[in-house]
């Protein structure tokens, strides 16, 4: 942000206003407040457009109920009685459950598979593009690319899974139509899709790590086990840390792996927060549980950006 | 209709496939259209298998009456997010609505559809259109679909699922055509042979009325039912009734002694599947997928794949669930496209364009059409037994809120083909919360008590 201050006042003698409470009284009486807010509101009135006020919009709509006769819509007061009605919702707690599951599953093995293979493609002097373009490459295959592939994948009948377990002499797997393997395999398909996500923050952090560290701890005859624990992952923490609080907050919001593979299915195997909210809002047409539904979501997003921030703060103090 | 960008049909095929069209519509009834130069219309419409047949059908009224349609082509869930967003609108982008049934209920409710006969007091019913169900009728003030209210729609397409089978495999074990269920569980069970032919492969998915929708023509075929008396208005749920635990028990029976080892993972796509690569010896699928078992791209079972009405209980008809759409014309577009609108579905239902909808493989919404010497040919061969089964038809649901119950059934349902719950809990489930719908929305309703 830009502070503009009035030309007749000199830098020194507005310091000391400021020190001393002068300028707080002299902004309020002279005209300079009103050019800051003047140029100020602008910016603000395009903030409060485009994020504060849909999601005012949506926590209004979630004290009601909105129905339509003769064309027109009935928008009928619900009080709390929509938020009231969000723990008795047997899918909404399946989701919420899976949700957590599905979070923790796929942030891990995508951390841990992200990192291994950074440390490896970074000790690779021949071929680097060529790794790294092949890591990436899950990334940048459209989603609903990668649901037409692993449901190809994961078929009972024809699929390679079915067919490459069978050649070891295993039965075939309804991978995704048993309460077992259901959720185990989306999480799996995740795990691929985002993978270079982790594997890209992770290279990025490794390759920019000062070399004379390492230099030092292989003269002082450290092994490679010693330099990974002591060495690289302190000093890796904080892209760690940022990399686990992005992959989580996305995590968070699974939408299109569900809907393509299972449908929440078997049962609520796989039912997610995201593909709740959807069922609720778009295919039910319950506008206000879903906002209700909505709202907590968000609300629990929230909580997860604000310790992922917190958590990068405190590792940019770290580092 | 319009040249398009994505997401939109361009004119394209008019010489062959319009040319051909008009010239077997021609030949086959003689007949020319008698639709008045209107305005250009916007459509809004689902990606279904029988859409292309309709596009078709389209080219040849552009052709024969200097009309111009333009198609605004979606997913299933597209088409729906998109009706609602244009009905809801102070001026809609779409004038002529094709509607499911999972969902035109809730347009006519809301007031989102103009009744046909007040945008045109002449238009006259042609009496040989199916009425589904009296599903194209509604009265606003009474709520209820019914004759005495007013014409609302006309059928664009008369879907409900048929019993597909191996013709070629009954005629090898010498067995006759299932007309109930003992005898469709016992041929199913002489057919089975997995993994190599399973006797029957179920649609027991969870999703958008999958599951339930395949269990429906079990349901009422058995004398079940949701609920107690729609027409009449009585919601009270009677799906966990002795009849209901019928029903869902030789369900599963079927699935788990004839069935497809996957029944609970099986979305309508991989029924088809198992039908077309010759791994199913029976299938109960919308009958709109009747094209994709004679295409030699597509199926292995090329004119082997016969079809039946959907068994039912000694006694009691064949009952199957509508899965039909419906051509409604929007509220909020202006008079001329409403109007214009109306002369298309005027074209549209008549037997001649009926007759060209057949050709193109579409699903005729006409009798005359079923009663033609077409009816006769191999190729149509599923013709005779749609007739058959359509004036059985059920429409499912009658009230608005139709997809919060379909939600439940397709998970219950769903739950219990996995085996996760037994056939009482799942039936006792279904209708607790179907009950707490109902009233939630004030609805004339009661419960059965709990199958034990």
């Amino acid at each position: 942000m830009t502070v503009v201050v009035s030309p007749s006042a000199d830098a020194a003698s507005f310091k000391r206003a400021r020190r001393t409470g002068n300028a707080r009284r002299r902004c309020h009486h002279g005209d300079d407040v009103v050019w800051r807010w003047a140029i100020f509101s602008p910016a603000l009135l395009l903030m409060l457009a485009l994020s504060v006020l849909p999601l005012a919009n949506l926590v209004f709509t979630s004290f009601y109920d909105v129905t339509w006769a003769q064309g027109q819509a009935i928008w009928t007061p619900r009080g709390f009685a929509n938020y009231a009605a969000l723990p008795g919702d047997a899918l909404l707690r399946a989701g919420l459950v899976n949700t957590l599951i599905f979070a923790a599953g796929a942030v891990a093995g995508q951390m841990l598979m992200g990192f291994v293979l950074a440390l490896l493609c970074s000790r690779v002097t021949r071929g680097q593009v060529f790794y790294r373009t092949l890591f990436i490459l899950p990334i940048l295959i459209p989603g609903i690319v990668v649901g037409a592939i692993w449901k190809l994948m994961f078929n009972y009948d024809f699929g390679l899974l079915n067919q490459a377990i069978g050649l070891l002499g295993f039965a075939a797997q309804n991978w995704l139509g048993t309460q077992q393997t259901a959720l185990a395999s989306v999480i799996l398909v995740d795990i691929w899709h985002w993978t270079p996500f982790c594997f890209l923050l992770f290279l990025a952090g490794i390759e920019s790590l000062p070399q004379d560290i390492y230099e030092a701890a292989e003269i002082d005859g450290a092994s490679l086990w010693q330099e990974l624990r002591y060495v690289t992952l302190p000093l890796m923490l904080p892209t760690i840390m940022v990399t686990f609080a992005f992959r989580l907050m996305v995590a968070f919001k699974v939408f299109d792996e569900v809907y393509l593979l299972t449908g929440g299915g078997p049962g609520t195997a796989t039912e997610v927060l995201s593909f709740t909210i959807y069922q609720r809002f778009f295919t039910e047409n319950r506008l206000g549980y879903g906002a209700a539904m909505s709202v907590m979501v968000i609300f629990l997003v929230s909580i997860l950006l604000v310790t992922g921030l917190s958590v990068r703060r405190r590792a940019a103090v770290v580092a | 209709m319009k040249p398009a960008t994505s997401g939109r049909v361009t004119r394209r095929g008019v010489v062959v496939g319009g040319g051909a069209l008009a010239a077997t519509a021609f030949g086959a009834g003689g007949h020319r259209a008698r639709a008045a130069v209107a305005e250009p219309i916007s459509v809004v419409i689902n990606q279904s298998p029988w859409f292309d047949s309709f596009r078709q059908t389209v080219e040849l009224y552009e052709k024969q009456t200097g009309n111009k349609v333009d198609l605004d082509v979606n997913p299933f869930a597209g088409s729906l997010e998109k009706q609602r967003n244009s009905v809801r609108a102070a001026k809609g982008q779409y004038d002529l609505l094709v509607m499911n049934s999972g969902w035109f209920a809730e347009l006519y409710f809301g007031g989102f559809v103009e009744a046909i006969t007040d945008i045109d007091p002449s238009f006259k019913l042609d009496p040989d259109v199916y009425t589904l169900g009296d599903t194209i009728w509604f009265d606003p003030v009474k709520k209820v679909m019914t004759p005495a209210g007013k014409l609302m729609s006309i059928p664009i397409s008369p879907l409900i699922p048929l019993l597909y089978y191996r013709g070629d495999l009954y005629k090898g074990a010498g067995l006759s055509v299932a007309e109930t269920f003992a005898e469709l569980e016992a041929n199913a069970g002489k057919l089975n042979h997995p993994p190599g032919v399973y006797g029957i492969v179920q649609r027991g998915a969870r999703g958008t009325a999958s599951v339930s929708f395949d269990f429906y023509p079990y349901l009422y075929g058995f004398g079940g039912g949701i609920f107690k008396d729609q027409a009449a208005g009585d919601y009270t749920v009677t799906l966990n009734s002795e009849t209901g635990r019928t029903a869902l028990d030789y369900y599963l029976r079927l699935a788990k002694q004839a069935g497809h080892p996957k029944t609970a993972s099986l979305d309508q796509a991989d029924v088809i599947q198992n039908m077309v690569t010759g791994k199913a010896a029976h299938i109960m699928m919308v009958i709109a997928a009747w094209s994709q078992m004679d295409d030699p791209n597509k199926s292995a079972v090329v004119d082997k794949v016969e079809f039946a009405p959907p068994p039912h209980a000694p006694g009691l008809p064949t009952a199957p669930g509508l899965g039909h759409w419906l051509g409604g014309v929007s509220r909020n577009v202006p008079d001329g496209r409403k109007r214009a609108a109306v002369e298309f579905l005027r074209w549209f239902q008549g037997k001649d364009a009926q007759l060209a909808n057949v050709k193109a493989g579409g699903i005729p919404i006409n009798a005359a059409v079923y009663r033609d010497p077409i009816a006769e040919e191999h190729r149509y061969r599923w013709m005779k037994p749609l007739a058959a089964a359509l004036p059985h038809a059920i429409n499912i649901y009658q009230f608005p809120q139709a997809s919060e119950v379909t939600a439940i059934l397709d998970l219950g349902l769903n739950r219990a083909v996995a085996g996760e719950i037994t056939v009482a809990d799942a039936l006792n489930s279904m209708s607790e919360q179907i009950y707490g719908v109902m009233g939630k929305y004030d609805y004339k309703t009661g419960k059965l008590p709990p199958l034990r």
